[in-house]
């Protein structure tokens, strides 16, 4: 037995914000213009310094940094599409990326689960990934998913196991951020092919997309950027993540480490347009701290001013970003600090009007899944939400009938008004939920219980019997080669 | 020796919002007026009658409802002033109201304390009016002190005692929301006097000012319109707040909600225009929403938080200050719930430029004082305040220079940008401290002992004997007169 699936609910903000004025945005971009040209990234990678040597790049062999002039990078990021599609299994969960309307995915990459039926801390593994697609499949919050953890009990060829778990679970677009190197990424374009039936299909459509991680400082992953070269050239959306760290990977300044960050990004971005013009990518720079007494990775100082600056600097560029929500440091959900961490993130990034988002449903700094997580940080997407949306002034809202039929003491009970609007009025939070003695529920149990529920009822289309075996006998192939 | 009381730390967002367009803003002030003209309000205040009569009201004296033409609310608006000072014990802790900041105050008039000591739940004190207004007087977040809780232990004076409590415990503004009634307001008045020292001192910088609440729908209470007399004869500052409920007390929709509340709080301030041209006033629109099975008010609901910012706007478009509605949460304990709510409600508030707020302190619907939700509430505070200051672009800030030394695949921990950067890194004083492990600490353990710690070693400058004598005698007198 299955359940309707919610419509997707995305943040379409009634109002915008800039934070960073034009000539912050022009002297950023400036500053990362002037570390491509003068600092220089390293590539290691044969195929990229020959692809950046071709261009007129100035490349040292030796110690593999690429020097890129600032009018190369110019001319290489003029052919970024600025907008384009993630496509889905179901095509109704197309997302046309475009101006004024934001999708959310889950968090990605956990190692640990704290287990679904006993409760207990143990690694991560392939069931959870697919459980976890089919609960994000279900919530209106999630317009994509993320492999939400990782399938430690597939060894090397995890990456695929994960999205051949999510392609079987969800309707839904699917992103990795986990599928590394020229064979993994080969094979993860053969899937996608099944996918989305052919490879022109997959162009037109592409059923999956990639995020490939920068290593700060400066440095590009072998692995990474030679699988980033394959997607692209299948015509697969590729996004460089930096996730630089002030005061040890980075400057201790917020904007040298975002002048930084987006070096590395748009170092990604510029070798891939000039191999493939026009090839479909995408910006994210996630900065930490360092812990000044520890050296351990903080997302959440108190300092996190201008949190979604990134999003406002892929802009500039003319790129899609990718911007983070949520990823608390508290170890647990559902307790204040994990509360009070995360939950200015969506409202705060819906207001600067990333395309796409990702973060919900970890703790403990993006490493550990309990189940409820999502249900928690669903609960504070749609607080946001609705925080950004408009407020509908007209005769029926304003109720001037019904206030003048009620008048001075009254109440507004008895009101046909009051019957017709009260469902809008009203949508309770977790944290609204009545027991039978009509006071609230713990939230986290109530968290819990959605979860099962969904897991119990919600059953997604399952993928056609030709395409389930024909993904099954890819990644046999993949698991022989690379396993 | 004294303890010296910390300089306040306003949030003052480098960036401002606007929420809704000039025509909802027209839309709703036209439901307002034709709210008061046609449906008009319940007065039972013989003295507010006779005011209203005297500028042409129209007055139905048996059902004693008012109705105002649109003209005679403009008119006696326009003589309220968009801007003013609320003064302290101390000049430094003066709240200048100039459009560029928000100061926010403690929550108020709980009637149950958890013990900070004992842990257990009891009926609420003096004496825990005075130890948190010494908790208050210690954090930069509070911009001044509402009587916390209520002093229950003086039954009929406990809106003077929670003054004189107050008074003595912190050197910051005091703002009451439970001086009801024309012979409690003159007590309360003279105290205020004698805080300021002199008359001219009273009316330019007063350290005392009142919130009265309407009854929705359309109704005022006696006591409380004549108390706001009292305390705008004396020049001291007054508020109006309405807490109309979508579903009960006010139409299911956000719209008429906020049409209706805005009502109430116009129909009080032009009865205080009226009577005393020019008197600083200000507008708190705090609309909840009902719980559609218990039918209980509910103040951290989804589409609540833009109704509390349309509140923001719409008191600046009649051209006074707010006090917006912030911190207020249904939670029954500290937690998750309480941190997921608050962020967002006092970001959007502060970025549409209110003045005020207040909220800080309490839970399960303002009424029960956990002691450590204050410095949690700062903690959330603090995070807003540095979020919504702006980035550094400068040439230092971006330090290039620094990059370029440092070069690929380098670290950032031997440079002196570093250290010097690190040591200006604020990390929270909840989240991020450590235990002799190097593991952090269970932040509401932390916030716990923090207020353990302010209670034994915050002493903040004490009334002279002559001021504190003076409040003592003032305090018998009324109880001579009241009890």
């Amino acid at each position: 037995m299955t359940v309707d699936r919610p419509g997707l609910e995305p943040l379409r903000p009634a109002f915008r914000l800039r934070f960073l004025t034009d000539a912050q945005l022009d002297q950023l971009q400036e500053a990362a213009l002037e570390i491509l040209e003068n600092v220089g990234v390293r590539f290691p990678s044969e195929r990229c310094l020959s692809i950046f040597a071709d261009h007129g790049a100035r490349v040292d062999r030796e110690t593999q940094i690429v020097r890129i002039p600032r009018d190369l990078v110019l001319r290489a990021m003029s052919t970024v599409p600025r907008y384009f599609t993630m496509a889905a299994r179901d095509p109704a969960f197309d997302l046309a990326l475009a101006d004024g309307v934001t999708w959310f995915t889950n968090d990605g990459c956990g190692t640990e689960t704290v287990d679904f039926e006993t409760r207990e801390l143990r690694p991560s593994r392939k069931s959870d990934v697919a459980a976890m697609a089919r609960v994000c499949d279900y919530l209106s919050s999630m317009g994509f998913i993320w492999p939400i953890v990782s399938a430690q009990d597939h060894g090397s060829t995890a990456p695929l196991h994960e999205m051949d778990a999510c392609w079987n679970s969800t309707v839904k677009h699917v992103q990795s951020e986990t599928i590394m190197g020229d064979a993994s990424c080969r094979y993860a374009v053969e899937m996608a092919t099944v996918m989305s039936g052919s490879r022109e299909e997959l162009r037109r459509r592409p059923s999956f997309s990639l995020v490939v991680c920068t290593i700060a400082p400066l440095l590009q992953d072998h692995h990474g950027i030679e699988g980033a070269l394959v997607l692209a050239e299948a015509g697969v959306p590729v996004g460089f993540l930096a996730m630089p760290t002030l005061g040890t990977t980075a400057p201790a300044t917020l904007a040298g480490a975002l002048a930084m960050g987006d070096a590395e990004i748009i170092s990604g971005a510029v070798l891939l347009q000039l191999a493939y013009p026009g090839c479909p990518v995408f910006h994210s720079l996630m900065q930490a701290w360092a812990d000044p007494r520890t050296g351990a990775y903080v997302s959440y100082p108190l300092a996190a001013r201008v949190r979604y600056a990134p999003v406002e600097m892929a802009h500039h560029w003319g790129m899609p970003a990718l911007a983070a929500c949520y990823g608390t440091d508290a170890p647990e959900p559902g307790t204040w600090q994990s509360g009070v961490e995360v939950s200015l993130d969506p409202f705060w990034a819906g207001l600067t009007g990333p395309e796409i988002v990702t973060g919900i449903g970890l703790t403990n700094t993006y490493t550990r899944l309990y189940p409820e997580s999502v249900i928690f940080d669903d609960d504070i997407y749609h607080r946001a939400r609705h925080a950004l949306m408009d407020l509908e002034v007209s005769p029926e809202t304003l109720a001037l009938d019904a206030i003048a039929d009620v008048g001075p003491s009254g109440h507004f009970l008895a009101q046909e008004h009051t019957r017709r609007h009260m469902r809008e009025a009203l949508q309770r939070s977790i944290a609204h939920q009545l027991n039978e003695r009509m006071t609230y529920r713990d939230p986290a149990e109530v968290a819990r219980e959605r979860v099962s529920w969904i897991l119990d009822n919600h059953h997604p289309e399952p993928l056609e019997p030709a395409k389930q075996a024909e993904l099954t006998r890819i990644l046999a192939a993949a698991d022989r080669e690379l396993g | 020796m004294a303890s010296e009381t910390p300089a306040l730390q306003p949030i003052r967002p480098s960036r401002r919002l606007r929420l809704l367009g000039d025509d909802q803003l027209a839309g709703l002030r036209a439901a307002s007026l034709e709210i008061l003209d046609e449906v008009g309000f319940h007065c039972p205040s013989e003295v507010a009658l006779g005011i209203f009569t005297d500028h042409g009201a129209r007055i139905d004296r048996e059902a004693r409802v008012v109705r105002l033409p649109p003209d005679l609310v403009l008119e006696a608006m326009s003589r309220a002033p968009r801007f003013y000072t609320m003064g302290a014990r101390s000049a430094a802790h003066d709240i200048v109201l100039d459009g560029t900041a928000m100061y926010v105050a403690t929550d108020g008039c709980g009637v149950a304390t958890i013990d900070a000591v004992s842990r257990e739940r009891r009926t609420s004190t003096e004496r825990d009016v005075a130890d948190m207004a010494r908790v208050a007087d210690h954090l930069s977040s509070v911009g001044f002190y509402w009587p916390i809780v209520s002093a229950q232990d003086h039954p009929a004076t406990a809106p003077l005692h929670e003054l004189r409590a107050s008074f003595a415990s912190t050197v910051k503004h005091v703002q009451s929301e439970t001086v009801m009634g024309e012979p409690t307001a003159r007590y309360a008045i003279e105290m205020a006097r004698v805080i300021a020292g002199d008359e001219a001192t009273l009316r330019t910088r007063p350290p005392l000012s009142l919130l009265v609440c309407a009854i929705a729908p359309l109704a005022q209470d006696r006591d409380g319109l004549e108390s706001a007399l009292a305390f705008a004869a004396a020049g001291l500052p007054v508020g109006f707040m309405s807490m109309a409920t979508a579903g009960s007390t006010a139409p299911a929709s956000i719209g008429g909600t906020i049409a209706l509340g805005d009502a109430e709080i116009i129909a009080a301030l032009t009865l205080i225009q009226l009577a005393y041209p020019g008197a600083p006033v200000f507008h708190s629109l705090m609309p909840g929403v009902m719980h559609p099975r218990s039918g209980a008010y509910l103040a951290t609901t989804w589409e609540g938080e833009a109704a509390y910012a349309a509140g923001v706007e719409v008191a600046h478009h009649w051209g006074v200050p707010t006090l917006a509605g912030v911190f207020g949460t249904d939670a029954q304990v500290p937690g998750w719930e309480a941190a997921a709510a608050a962020p967002v409600a006092l970001t959007l508030c502060a970025l549409l430029g209110a003045e005020t707020g207040s909220g800080m302190g309490l839970l399960d619907g303002c009424t029960v004082l956990y002691p450590e939700q204050l410095l949690l509430d700062t903690d959330i505070y603090h995070r807003v305040r540095v979020n919504l200051a702006g980035l550094d672009t400068s040439r230092e800030a971006l330090a290039v220079d620094v990059i370029r030394s440092v070069g690929p695949r380098g670290h950032f921990l031997a440079e002196r940008h570093t250290s010097e950067g690190l040591r200006r890194l604020a990390l929270s004083d909840l989240t991020e401290q450590l235990d002799a492990g190097g593991a952090y600490r269970d932040p509401l353990e932390v916030a716990r002992e923090r207020v353990r710690w302010i209670l034994d070693n915050h002493h903040p400058e004490p009334l002279d004997d002559a001021r504190d004598a003076e409040l003592n005698r003032i305090l018998q007198a009324a109880e001579g007169e009241l009890a």
